[in-house]
């Protein structure tokens, strides 16, 4: 595993920067690299061969946690960044469940949630987390444009997203967090803190009631990547946060999503897994709405 | 070829490096300090190539050399002060915290990072950052043992 022959590498400081050096190239060559810890494999491998490379480390811009107006999260910002943030509202949590175990500690210190995001691999964390909290995507293009997209539209299939070659994302972002609202996730891999065989990704809000009033579910490490179980989110809505309603939803989650048998789980414990993390983190998405 | 300056355990070096070259070739090949291991063929997986990039514990495989330039390295060379092995190095000395020690490199540079972060960690914390370093000795219980001893002697 090496990289073969790169022409260029260019480190811009400014979003405008980045997105000149990214457009001086013919399509297809040239590559934003950020964390690095999905695309060098890909480069190492030669799955991809950029002849040019424009490394975002030094867009300040694009890194940080900003919470001035609801939560804004730069593209650039890396796992421990995010992991070691302890000022997540209830609603956006999960953010931080995923962060905290992606990986190891040294990708953890490099990886980001852009470039986690924008590669969409098909077993990956923050897809799915991103998915069920509905962030909006944040798109600018060399022209001075910026273009919102919803998550939902932005994550399209594995190493897919709606992302042109010639568009940088500067940030994800939610609006203030509504009241009574929490997320959750969890994830199972074949060792500790590895790429999700299944994660599970629960977001719900609560009415004066304590009852369920809107619920988002989306699951990690399925065949077409992370996905958003609308049965989930409708089977959910009414329950009082008690474990047989939320086991009745999470065994429609796992009937409405179709499991793939590969080298790590078969299809039905796949099933399985979905329901016993979909419990599990649906159960702390609750907790975590009532406080 | 791209012309780098990157600062290896407080010399600077300046050197010029294909765009392609990776930061542990750099250090092993161009530097010439070959206490940064590479045992999974560059695959991300093992952790014996561990560096600090400005503080901070990075596979140093994962990274492209010229993405260092103006960045500050430190290398298992790098702990020691003078002759004076770090508390770490002791403890994995004291402790037996190594056998073969191909994969020694990088779990002391990724430690050392860990518990200037975490000064009294519990066990469960150490063997959870140890996750991105593989020991194929399978020598984690005495790793653990030195990673322990170490925030003690730290402590006193």
């Amino acid at each position: 595993m090496y990289p073969a022959h790169i022409e260029s590498y260019y480190r811009p400081t400014t979003v405008a920067e980045a997105l000149a050096a990214i457009t001086r190239q013919p399509e297809g060559d040239s590559m934003f690299l950020a964390g690095g810890q999905s695309l060098m494999q890909a480069i190492k491998s030669r799955m991809v061969r950029p002849t040019s490379i424009v490394d975002l480390q030094s867009v300040a811009e694009l890194r940080g946690i900003d919470q001035a107006n609801g939560l804004r999260i730069g593209a650039m910002t890396r796992y421990v960044e995010i992991a070691e943030y302890e000022q997540f509202p209830a609603a956006y949590a999960a953010l931080r469940d995923a962060a905290e175990r992606v990986g190891d500690r040294q990708v953890r210190n490099r990886g980001t949630i852009g470039g986690s995001v924008c590669w969409n691999y098909v077993a990956s964390c923050l897809p799915s987390v991103v998915l069920a909290l509905n962030g909006t995507m944040s798109l600018a293009s060399a022209d001075g444009s910026i273009r919102d997209v919803k998550a939902k539209d932005f994550i399209i299939a594995p190493l897919e997203t709606a992302r042109r070659e010639d568009e940088i994302l500067l940030c994800v972002s939610w609006p203030k967090p509504p009241p009574k609202t929490g997320s959750a996730y969890k994830k199972w891999g074949l060792v500790t803190d590895a790429l999700p065989v299944v994660g599970m990704c629960v977001s719900i809000s609560l009415d004066d009631l304590g009852k369920c009033r809107t619920a988002q579910v989306a699951v990690a490490g399925l065949a077409d990547g992370a996905q958003i179980a609308d049965a989930g989110g409708a089977a959910l809505i009414g329950s009082a946060g008690d474990e047989a309603s939320i086991s009745a939803a999470m065994n429609d989650v796992a009937d409405s999503v179709e499991t793939h048998s590969d080298h790590w789980a078969d299809a039905s414990y796949r099933e399985q897994l979905i329901k016993r993390l979909g419990v599990e983190v649906t159960l702390r998405a609750f907790a975590r709405a009532r406080r | 070829m791209q012309t780098i300056n990157v600062k290896v355990n407080g010399t600077t070096y300046q050197e010029s490096v294909p765009i392609r070259m990776l930061l542990v070739d750099f250090i092993r090949e161009v530097v010439g300090l070959t206490g940064t291991h590479v045992s999974c063929t560059y695959e991300g997986v093992c952790g014996a190539c561990t560096i600090h990039l400005n503080g901070e514990a990075v596979k140093s495989c994962m990274l492209l050399a010229v993405q260092a330039d103006g960045h500050e390295i430190t290398t298992v060379e790098g702990l020691a002060n003078d002759k004076e092995l770090s508390p770490l190095q002791k403890a994995f000395n004291e402790q037996h915290g190594l056998q073969c020690g191909f994969c020694t490199a990088g779990v002391l540079m990724n430690m050392t990072e860990f518990l200037a972060k975490n000064p009294n960690p519990s066990d469960d914390e150490i063997r959870h950052g140890l996750i991105g370093n593989l020991c194929r000795c399978t020598g984690y219980v005495h790793i653990v043992n030195a990673v322990r001893a170490a925030a003690k002697s730290i402590a006193n």
